[in-house]
């Protein structure tokens, strides 16, 4: 086993590894009279890459491992387990094979819900990325007041869905919601923004672009103050204006702080549940169903638990299909 | 005191170069933080709002008659009592759990030395790849049998061990320096000792780092409590609050939104005050796991 594992663990070999092989200092075993001494002094002659094995290691890892094991791990097991199964609470699970799958594909609201969950990620990754960027920033110069402006950004991230789209609800309200209040004052005429079919996807939109931006905004502001000044402003003194120095120096350095957001900004929009949930509860006409929300529908409403695993893990794959596409897009575009 | 404020400013004006256009662009984002919490200043302003003046065109963010019928109504028709204990009980517990699970794993990943412990975290990684509802439904289905439907250990223990701790108490001691601990090993101290004793105090920062993120993150959770509540007197205030919602009361138009918004107060504001007065460790925690990985 030990040595098994060793075989892979040199391929995987951490830089710390040889810093802490030298300022190790090995402690003595103390001499241990007792009948678990002959065990004890042959697991501490084990060794691995070298250095003794610090047995304590597994039982840190234990209470974490037990609770990650059960609830994470042999969840995916019997996740897959049953999508292979049709079953409605009562009695037991019957295997049925592929026919959940089979029949994901001949569900007509299959590729409806796909589909508005596609459109809203679309919708809302480039604007909250963008948006995000913008912020960032215009934080980052820390003119007066960023603080609080950075603050005021990122607060909407810190409520429970809830709260975010039970007060949109309210600020999209066709007759006297703000947004529609506000926009009225240019003359623009009232929008149904959750009531309608044409428009429902577009309020839900806006509200999470309000939820995440400032999110977006935290991680790209990390990414910015990664990028040495002297860059800056050596490409400054070369006669580079603004706009430049950022399109040419500032943007190709902060790529991979921009896949990471638009890699969790996918994840987080293939998952989107609470905001149609609280919003819209997928209407109307099934305009606003994402795949989340037909999944709850299918398990937690029509029972049908089974088909519900057979489309988590369809979206699984969906969100791991797409993350892959858009780390290559985003590489490539790097090179 | 203002005069210090004063000749701040000034000399910000000399280093900063101020331009027209620079002073155009700070209007215009300030503009946008200000709009930014607007909703909540909405929230806040409507819950207090007697019925009559809530469904009007006229915008009044300083209500023109102050009442506290709307949170009396809150208190009335929702156990919102109880939602809130069962919160209290869930985040408290959940949160603890992560702390503790996560320190000690992640002191294992980062200090010690044995076989299986890259393969161990790569594992922990990957499964940051997984979809928690993707898990949910087997989850539900092992909850159920096992008859945890509506307890506190069901809606407590799914949720204890958390990726995220780990990954900042790895982080945490891979950065500390080691010379302390190495000294009380050569003192013949044992490994849970010098954890205890060496390890966590000096791991005070990510202590609270990681109870500040997940106190807010578990208090928020929605998915979870929902499913595996039926009950009403078990589920969580996110969700309980949710029926305030029109859409889960089956229509789209409600009689008035100020009850609805006295509930998303009290539901809000919590974390909004964690975040307001510990806003440093939120910013933190983002900054180790989002970039360092």
């Amino acid at each position: 086993m030990v040595d098994e594992l060793k075989g892979h663990m040199d391929l995987l070999e951490t830089p710390e590894e040889g810093s802490q092989q030298m300022g190790q200092a090995e402690p003595q075993p103390a001499v241990r009279s007792g009948v678990s001494g002959g065990l004890n002094q042959r697991l501490r002659r084990i060794r691995w890459r070298g250095r003794r094995v610090e047995w304590a290691a597994y039982g840190f890892l234990a209470p974490f491992g037990l609770f990650f094991g059960v609830f994470t791990l042999a969840g995916i097991v019997f996740g897959l387990y049953l999508s292979f199964t049709e079953w409605g609470i009562m009695g037991s699970p019957e295997w049925v094979g592929l026919e959940n799958y089979a029949r994901a594909l001949d569900d007509s609201w299959v590729p409806l819900v796909w589909l508005n969950t596609v459109k809203y990620t679309l919708m809302v990754v480039p604007v909250s990325t963008v948006l995000g960027l913008l912020l960032a920033v215009f934080v980052n110069q820390r003119l007066p007041g960023y603080v609080a402006a950075r603050v005021c950004f990122y607060a909407p991230r810190v409520v429970a869905v809830t709260v975010v789209s039970l007060v949109w609800v309210w600020l999209l309200d066709t007759r006297f919601g703000l947004v529609n209040i506000f926009l009225s004052t240019f003359g623009i005429p009232k929008i149904p923004w959750l009531t309608t079919q044409r428009w429902v996807l577009f309020g839900v939109g806006l509200t999470s672009v309000w939820w995440i931006s400032g999110y977006n905004m935290v991680i790209l502001l990390a990414g910015l103050q990664g990028i040495p000044e002297e860059l800056r402003e050596s490409a400054t003194i070369d006669g580079a204006t603004a706009p430049q120095v950022f399109w040419h120096i500032v943007l190709p350095l902060l790529r991979p702080s921009l896949s990471l957001v638009v890699t969790l900004g996918l994840i987080m929009g293939f998952r989107v549940f609470g905001q149609v949930y609280v919003m819209t509860a997928g209407g109307p006409a099934g305009a606003s169903s994402t795949v989340i929300w037909y999944i709850f529908d299918q398990g937690f409403r029509e029972y049908r638990l089974g088909y519900a695993a057979a489309l988590s893990i369809l979206l699984f794959l969906t969100i791991f299909a797409v993350t892959l596409i858009q780390q290559r897009f985003l590489r490539e575009r790097a090179t | 005191m203002k005069l210090g404020y004063f000749k701040r400013f000034l000399s910000f004006l000399r280093r900063k170069r101020v331009t027209p256009g620079r002073v155009l662009m700070w209007v215009i984002f300030m503009t946008l933080a200000a709009t930014w919490v607007l909703p909540f200043m909405w929230m806040v302003s409507t819950s207090f709002k007697p019925s009559g003046q809530v469904m009007t065109r006229e915008v009044q963010f300083i209500p023109r008659e102050w009442t506290l019928a709307n949170y009396e109504r809150v208190f009335e028709r929702a156990m919102v009592g109880r939602w809130l204990l069962n919160s209290v009980v869930v985040t408290v517990s959940v949160t603890a759990g992560n702390v503790i699970l996560g320190a000690t794993a992640g002191y294992a990943l980062a200090r010690l030395h044995f076989p299986g412990r890259d393969v161990v975290w790569f594992i922990i990684l990957g499964s940051l790849m997984i979809p928690a509802e993707m898990i949910m439904i087997p989850r539900f289905v092992a909850l159920l049998s096992l008859g945890m439907t509506d307890t506190y250990p069901g809606l407590i223990l799914p949720s204890v061990a958390s990726v995220f701790a780990v990954y900042i108490f790895r982080q945490f001691f891979l950065e500390l320096p080691r010379d302390l601990e190495d000294a009380a090993l050569v003192d013949g101290a044992n490994r849970l000792q010098i954890f205890w004793r060496v390890g966590l105090p000096l791991a005070r920062e990510a202590i609270v780092a990681t109870s500040v993120l997940n106190f807010t993150g578990n208090w928020n959770m929605f998915v979870w409590p929902l499913l595996i509540t039926f009950d009403e007197k078990m589920k969580t205030l996110p969700v309980g609050m949710a029926t305030f919602a029109p859409a889960a009361l089956g229509r789209t138009q409600i009689e008035s939104f100020a009850p609805a918004m006295a509930a998303m107060t009290i539901l809000g504001i919590p974390t909004l005050l964690v975040f307001l007065f510990l806003q440093r460790y939120f910013m933190q925690g983002i900054t180790t796991t989002g970039l360092k990985g």
